[in-house]
């Protein structure tokens, strides 16, 4: 016990002693001349200590240190071959540099970033507002067609019958008629298949009557679309078109529906001289 | 030939390890990797000379390790960590590149 105790105290008095004669029997004990190992060479030293494989102290002793060596070389050198390195051995203003860098990058992608969803933002803008355009002029372009009558209508109205067995019916009291549904607020008017619109013309022809250039022959059945309520009254009123057309000996039915389909249809005509005077 | 093979045995253990470095020695493992080469360097040379002692050797090598370390450490604290490491290693390779002359004219005469 006292002796391991000792040891460690002062292991440097106690190896240096010892430590002269060993250095020289360790790798020249073999040649165990003091005189001889002189004329050694360093490479037949470097052989001597290389292939007798001894375990001497001091071999052993620089095996440790040398074990440490590489343990700690490997170790640096497969942490520094890591692929995320680059940054680690950046010193510290390098580092601050990058991240400034990085921060004015980042800034300006947000700019951007910022500009890009503004234009997107007024672009869905005015593609909405194209939208609601193309919408309003495909609105507009119905109800006039329903005026023009290039388009079918339905919607409630009144459907008049005028028998006409002894042709007495003539075109002036059909466009009596016309004219009185017209007042009346009616929207849409065919007659026996001809769409009435703003320059239809009526015409007598022996003993019927044409529409545009159209020949109908009786009973003449109108197909009205508009308020029934005010367009039946219109007709019938005291010294109306049904009690002319009855006094000509013609027999006239008004029935109110609530679905009259007026589908005859009429080609649009480009103007030939008059112009749209809007911009 | 024992020493050669620790060293061959700590580089194979080192790569099959891969112990993580704390981060408080990794700025230090690099410099006392290279002042132990120097002191390893030193010591062939002793070797070859015939003058070799494991006990130097063995002080050399620590007090080498100890003193980078603590130079590095000295440098960081005082805000000059990276010049002073590049003049540790400068001070070292010079060392290395001697000692590694004198081993060349013994092994190879010339």
């Amino acid at each position: 016990m006292s002796d391991q105790d000792r040891t460690p105290e002062n292991p440097l008095r106690r190896e240096l002693p010892e430590e002269v004669p060993a250095a020289p029997a360790g790798p020249q004990a073999p040649q165990a001349a003091g005189r001889e190992q002189d004329r050694l060479t360093g490479r037949q030293r470097l052989v001597k200590g290389l292939w007798p494989l001894r375990a001497s102290r001091a071999q052993l002793i620089v095996a440790v240190l040398l074990f440490g060596l590489g343990f700690g070389l490997a170790v640096q050198v497969a942490s520094n071959s890591d692929s995320d390195s680059a940054l680690r051995g950046a010193r510290q203003e390098d580092l601050v540099r990058i991240l400034d860098e990085l921060d004015d990058r980042s800034q300006r992608l947000g700019d951007e970033k910022q500009g890009l969803e503004k234009q997107q933002q007024e672009l869905e803008n005015s593609s909405d507002q194209a939208e609601e355009a193309r919408r309003q002029t495909v609105e507009k372009e119905r109800q006039l067609g329903i005026l023009a009558g290039t388009v079918a209508a339905q919607g409630p109205g009144i459907t008049m019958t005028i028998e006409d067995t002894k042709g007495t019916v003539e075109a002036d009291m059909l466009l009596d008629a016309i004219q009185e549904l017209r007042a009346a607020g009616a929207e849409a008017i065919q007659v026996n298949g001809v769409r009435v619109v703003a320059n239809t013309y009526l015409t007598d022809t022996g003993k019927s009557v044409s529409v545009d250039g159209n020949k109908i022959n009786a009973p003449y059945r109108f197909k009205v679309i508009g308020k029934p309520q005010d367009l039946e009254p219109a007709l019938n009123i005291p010294g109306g078109v049904v009690q002319t057309l009855e006094k000509e000996q013609a027999t006239v039915t008004v029935e109110r529906s609530d679905k009259i389909v007026v589908d005859a249809l009429r080609a649009a005509k480009q103007p030939d001289y008059a112009r749209s005077s809007s911009p | 030939m024992i020493a050669v093979l620790g060293l061959v045995l700590g580089v194979v253990a080192g790569l099959l390890v891969r112990p993580e470095v704390p981060a408080a020695v990794e700025p230090y493992l690099p410099i006392a990797v290279v002042a132990a080469l120097d002191a390893v360097f030193g010591g062939l040379r002793a070797m070859l000379d015939g003058i070799f002692d494991d006990k130097v050797f063995v002080v050399s090598f620590l007090s080498n390790v100890v003193v980078a370390a603590l130079i590095v450490f000295l440098g960081d604290k005082l805000g000059v960590g990276a010049q002073l490491s590049t003049g540790v290693v400068v001070v070292l390779g010079i060392r290395i590149f001697s000692n590694a002359a004198a081993i060349r004219r013994h092994v190879f005469r010339a």
